[in-house]
């Protein structure tokens, strides 16, 4: 079996690391109950990186990422986050969460918003920003993800693959430098995967730091900068998208991998 | 890679550590639960000692500084101050509350038509036995004229002793089918079919099987009916909880085939059909029961003839019944409406009229998905039955007001109320509880069975 | 062609039993035959009525509506004497019903909010608290809790020259509540009327607020700003204009109180009652409402980093009321319909005094019955039609 770090879709986006730590994750773990969910994480994201987080189903991924913007609370170890420890200072969660933007897998939009006031909510009551001022911004963002005509009407009368896009857009109006994605294509018809999956390619183009939770490897070898895999709450292997496909260390990644590339 | 299929034989996870000591256990629950910040703490405190200050004093007075034995209010009231109940009223009472006047010698009646129902319908929790349906059906159909009888006494004419035999029939039926499936049969027609030598013959004629079965059964149970001799009791002597029960079992059990016919001509095609069903069900919902009550005592008797004197308890029944058929009607409608449109065009598609459709493809789906609203129906009739006193019919309320003013008793408000209270709590706790477990079990239970 | 016009051209030669089978000719026959039934039945009671009336000696009619009723109402919102006429009785049953049923519509939803909320407190204890609150009282008769507050409660409270006082203004006695009554002296209408610039003022700040916020992005205390006009533009005009106010306290002379304002113990009995007992109904609805809005709208929120108030001010409280005003509204209406328990107890409401006492007296039992399911009817449908209306605007938008 041959593996391309490069698939036909395109070549791998250039790299726009740099030496700035933006989040950084020692010795993380998490308990739901009894069953111990993750294990002594340490994770260190630098700006501008992208980093793809794959795995089976009930490893610890979405548990990781939501617990970068206190979705969950962990409790043991540190999170940092552009500087700013994660504890139960409410000015610190709020200033995390300003700077992190999170697209879900069920979209979460709200129903009784239409387009533009979905993606103009959080500008213009947590940045206090001016009404208009928050549409022209939000209008820039549905243009950018493709559906500025779609601006007046609501979720429910978009397909799944839009209401993602605006989910995108409704993150990116807070102007975040974080973008977390949660499974952001596994609720999608598979004709509605691809749009979703160029937009991200889009930011990443444009040098956001990106933690994505997804499948879709061919997507990982195309944008992400390192691979981490996870399995039983802990990090098992963490590489470039060349060396993690190609080459990978562990037995247990690539049973996985044989596992998910074996058609 | 092909021999990397196991996970365990790749991978070898870090062992699951315990999470910190006050995230878990009494402690974490504590923490989490009750004290999760100072103002979670301080409601818990207040909330606790609110609750121990109540607890403690309806503990105090029914318990501790309750007196059981007495003669007259006036002696309790000696003895407690009124810092404890007086249970030893509420316990001389006690016949009265649950059977009103029902002559003494005759309750053995009341109880043993509650003991028929019960064991008629038990099979409905067996798991074994088949045809479930017909065992509700027939009960519900044919229950009350044995019922009736029973409770009646006397001789109440041909037609109610065909009925009651019909009854005693089916009752029999339903538990030799209750035998037949326990002994490895797979129904009591089949053993029926097996032992009069039809089996394997044309299945046309097993209904005949049937028919002459039923007309033995029928035959035997009319004799034995007839040797019945039971002292009349005037429905004006039934009382307490059984006449509560009474009104509020026929209501429950005439609203369910009403509604449903109320239901479906709602959703009729045809106008006047539709228009005369939408007026009455809107008409019966939009008023208070106290009104339709009124109605049936002041109005009805002036609708008919001036040779018939209708029985007050008749009356009443009427109007529950009528009451409970309009919401039992909204009931059936939302269950309908419940129902995909996928299943009207596939019945549709197979060829089947409206009836067919209806009943073998329809009213099961929809029926299911309403059994919570009709236990939430039956609980709501059954506590609205105390309406009746208010019109002189002596059920458990008014029972328990006379025993108030029983110049023994006079002044025993707050003992009998609680009683009642708890006699209504207790069955309609009970039957909602009930129906929550059912909605959980047979809610998503299609692909079971 | 001629498969094209199948059936048409032997129309006329159509069998009986072809055309009994026709699906239009069986719909026009059942609407039929149910027309007929119904006719049939109206005009069979109609004659029996006419017969069991002319046996008693009576017409039908509502000639009986101006006569004078002749008997007296303990208690009464609109202003009644005995020689009033029967329809004066029915309006009075009307006032008092809606009295009673419209004080207790708002209680009943503050509490059920407030109980609502605390079924859904993460705080265990207040959870289970507010569960069993809710279930004793569902699972238990509302007859039966009316009568328990009216004989258990409040006609075991104190005499009149033994009442139980809050601050000596108001006084609880086994006659029923007394409360110092307001009486208006000179000049104050000003107040009032400053009470309607204040409630103006207000509005037209949390506008301006909410317009200044969208244009500029710059937040206004809206609310406190509000509150502050609301009430302490009134107390300052009021305090300016020299107090124009007294109060007309409730005083102990000899067995019973006068002055003040006052109602009947029947009324604050029925009031608690119901008020307790659909309070848990609203809780519920309130409970369900809440719970009907998905946990990622609040996780999509703190995502954005709005903070949990104004989560729930924008994105839970709006999603979250299309679920509740509904049964909300429905409950409202059950509650107009139970105060006719009243009747147990004596409140003198609609059909306390008009379906019973005047029914009784006068005999009109089918022109009384009506009129009195008439005014429920009419609630009702003015209750079902904002109701859709609300429906109606709410509805969220699907493909």
């Amino acid at each position: 079996m041959s593996l391309e770090t490069v698939d036909s879709e395109g070549q791998h986006i250039a790299s726009a690391v740099s030496d700035e730590v933006v989040i950084n994750l020692s010795q993380v773990n998490k308990w739901y109950g009894d069953f111990h969910v993750l294990k002594d994480i340490d994770l260190t994201v630098y700006k501008g990186e992208r980093i793809v987080i794959c795995g089976p189903s009930g490893s610890g991924k979405s548990t990781l990422i939501r617990c970068i913007n206190r979705l969950e609370e962990h409790q043991r170890g540190d999170i940092q986050v552009n500087g700013v420890t994660m504890d139960t200072n409410l000015k610190n969660i709020d200033a995390i969460r300003r700077d992190v933007g999170m697209v879900f897998q069920q979209f979460n939009l709200f129903p009784h918003l239409t387009v533009l006031e979905n993606c103009t909510l959080a500008p213009i009551w947590v940045k206090n920003m001016a009404k208009s001022e928050a549409e022209s911004v939000a209008m820039t963002l549905l243009e950018r993800v493709q559906i500025p005509e779609q601006a007046a009407k609501y979720p429910g009368q978009l397909s799944g693959g839009q209401q993602q896009r605006v989910a995108i857009a409704r993150s990116l109006a807070m102007n975040p430098n974080i973008m977390l994605f949660d499974e952001p294509t596994s609720a999608l018809d598979p004709e509605m995967i691809s749009e979703v999956l160029d937009v991200m390619v889009g930011l990443a183009e444009s040098g956001m730091t990106m933690l994505v939770v997804t499948h879709e490897m061919g997507f990982a070898k195309r944008v992400a900068d390192r691979v981490i895999f996870m399995d039983q709450g802990e990090i098992v292997e963490q590489n470039t998208p060349d060396e993690f496909f190609n080459n990978p260390k562990s037995d247990r990644t690539k049973l996985f991998l044989s596992q998910i590339l074996a058609h | 890679m092909a021999e990397l299929t196991h996970t365990d034989a790749v991978f070898t996870p870090k062992p699951s550590q315990p999470p910190p000591p006050n995230t878990v256990g009494v402690v974490g629950w504590l923490r989490k639960n009750l004290f999760g910040g100072p103002f979670d703490s301080v409601m818990t405190i207040i909330g606790a000692g609110l609750l121990a200050y109540f607890a403690y004093g309806l503990f105090q007075y029914t318990i501790v500084n309750a007196v059981w034995e007495a003669d007259s209010y006036r002696e309790c009231l000696d003895v407690t101050q009124g810092a404890g109940a007086c249970w030893a009223g509420v316990d001389k009472w006690m016949n009265n509350y649950l059977y009103g006047r029902y002559p003494d010698a005759e309750q053995w009646r009341v109880n043993l038509g509650g003991i028929i129902l019960a064991v008629w319908l038990a099979p409905f929790w067996f798991e074994k036995v088949t045809q479930k349906i017909a065992v509700g059906v027939s009960a519900v159909l044919t229950y009350p004229f044995l019922a009736g009888a029973l409770f009646l006494g006397g001789d109440n004419g041909l037609f109610m002793q065909a009925m009651s035999s019909v009854a005693l029939t089916l009752f029999a039926a339903v538990w030799l089918n209750v035998a037949a499936c326990y002994s490895g049969r797979r129904s009591l027609g089949a053993v029926l079919v097996q032992v009069t030598g039809f089996a394997g013959k044309d299945d046309r004629l097993y209904k005949w099987v049937y028919l002459a079965a039923f007309a033995v059964g029928f035959v035997v149970a009319f004799i034995f009916q007839s040797t019945w001799n039971l002292a009349p009791v005037q429905t004006t002597n039934w009382g307490g909880l059984f006449l509560t029960l009474v009104i509020s079992g026929i209501g429950i059990s005439t609203a369910l085939p009403s509604g449903v016919i109320l239901a479906l001509g709602r959703r009729s095609k045809m106008p006047v059909i539709r228009v005369f069903c939408t007026a009455f069900i809107e008409l019966f919902r939009s008023v208070p029961l106290i009104t339709i009550l009124f109605m049936a005592v002041t109005m009805m008797p002036l609708f008919l003839p001036v040779t018939l004197n209708p029985d007050k308890l008749v009356l009443v029944i009427v109007a529950v019944c009528i009451f409970a058929a309009a919401y039992m009607a909204e009931i059936v409608r939302g269950g309908l409406q419940a129902i995909n449109t996928g299943q009207y065009e596939a019945a549709r598609a197979v060829g089947l009229n409206y009836w067919k459709m209806m009943t073998l493809i329809v009213m099961p789906q929809a029926l299911k998905l309403m059994i919570p609203n009709i236990v939430g129906n039956f609980i709501g009739l059954l506590k609205d039955t105390t309406l009746v006193s208010i019109i002189g019919l002596y059920d458990i309320l008014l029972m328990v007001r006379a025993s108030g003013q029983d110049p023994k008793w006079l002044g025993m408000h707050t003992e009998p109320m609680l009683f009642a209270a708890f006699v209504f709590f207790v069955i309609c706790f009970a039957m909602s509880k009930y129906s929550q477990h059912l909605e959980r079990t047979i809610g998503g239970g299609y692909g079971r069975r | 062609m001629a498969v094209l016009e199948k059936g048409s051209p032997h129309r006329a030669s159509r069998s009986l039993s072809e055309w009994l089978h026709d699906e239009r000719v069986r719909s026009v026959l059942y609407q039929a035959i149910v027309a007929i039934v119904v006719i049939a039945v109206a005009r069979y009671l109609f004659i029996n009525t006419s017969e069991n009336l002319q046996a008693r000696g009576m017409s039908a009619g509502f000639d009986f509506l101006s006569t004078g009723a002749g008997f007296s109402i303990a208690w009464s919102v609109l202003p009644y004497t005995a020689g009033d006429s029967y329809f004066h009785v029915y309006l009075v049953g009307i006032g008092n019903t809606l009295m009673v049923a419209f004080v207790a519509i708002i209680c009943t939803t503050l509490l059920g909010f407030l109980v609502g909320i605390m079924r859904l407190s993460k705080n265990w204890l207040i959870a289970q608290v507010a569960s069993w609150y809710v279930e004793i009282l569902r699972n238990t008769p509302l007859l039966l809790q009316i009568l328990f507050w009216f004989l258990a409660v409040f006609s075991l409270l104190p005499r009149p020259n033994k009442s139980l006082s809050l601050l000596d203004l108001f006084y609880l006695n086994n006659r029923g509540l007394y409360i110092p009554a307001p009486v208006p002296g000179d000049g104050f209408n000003i107040t009032l009327i400053a009470v309607l610039v204040a409630v103006g003022a207000t509005y037209a700040q949390a506008v301006w607020a909410r317009k200044r916020h969208f244009d500029t992005g710059q937040r206004f205390p809206a609310f406190w700003t509000g509150l502050g006009i609301l009430f302490g533009l009134p107390l300052l005009v009021f305090l300016v204009t020299g107090a124009p106010l007294t109060f007309d306290y409730p005083a102990l002379k000899g067995f019973n109180f006068l002055g003040g304002a006052s109602v009947p113990p029947a009324f604050c009995a029925l009031l608690l009652a119901l008020v307790i007992y659909h309070s848990a109904y609203m809780a519920e609805a309130v409970r369900a409402g809440i719970m009907s809005v998905s946990h990622g709208q609040t996780e999509a929120a703190y995502s954005l980093g709005l903070r949990p108030g104004m989560t729930l001010r924008l994105v839970i409280i709006p999603q979250a009321m299309r679920a509740v005003v509904p049964p909300m509204i429905s409950n409202w209406m059950n509650v107009v319909k139970n105060s006719s328990l009243a009747i147990a107890i004596g409140y003198p409401d609609l059909v306390a005094v008009y379906m019973q006492t005047s029914l009784n007296q006068s005999g009109h039992a089918i022109e009384i019955v009506a009129m009195v399911m008439l005014f429920y009817m009419s609630v009702s449908l003015s209750i079902s039609m904002a109701l859709n209306y609300y429906n109606k605007i709410v509805q969220l938008k699907e493909r």
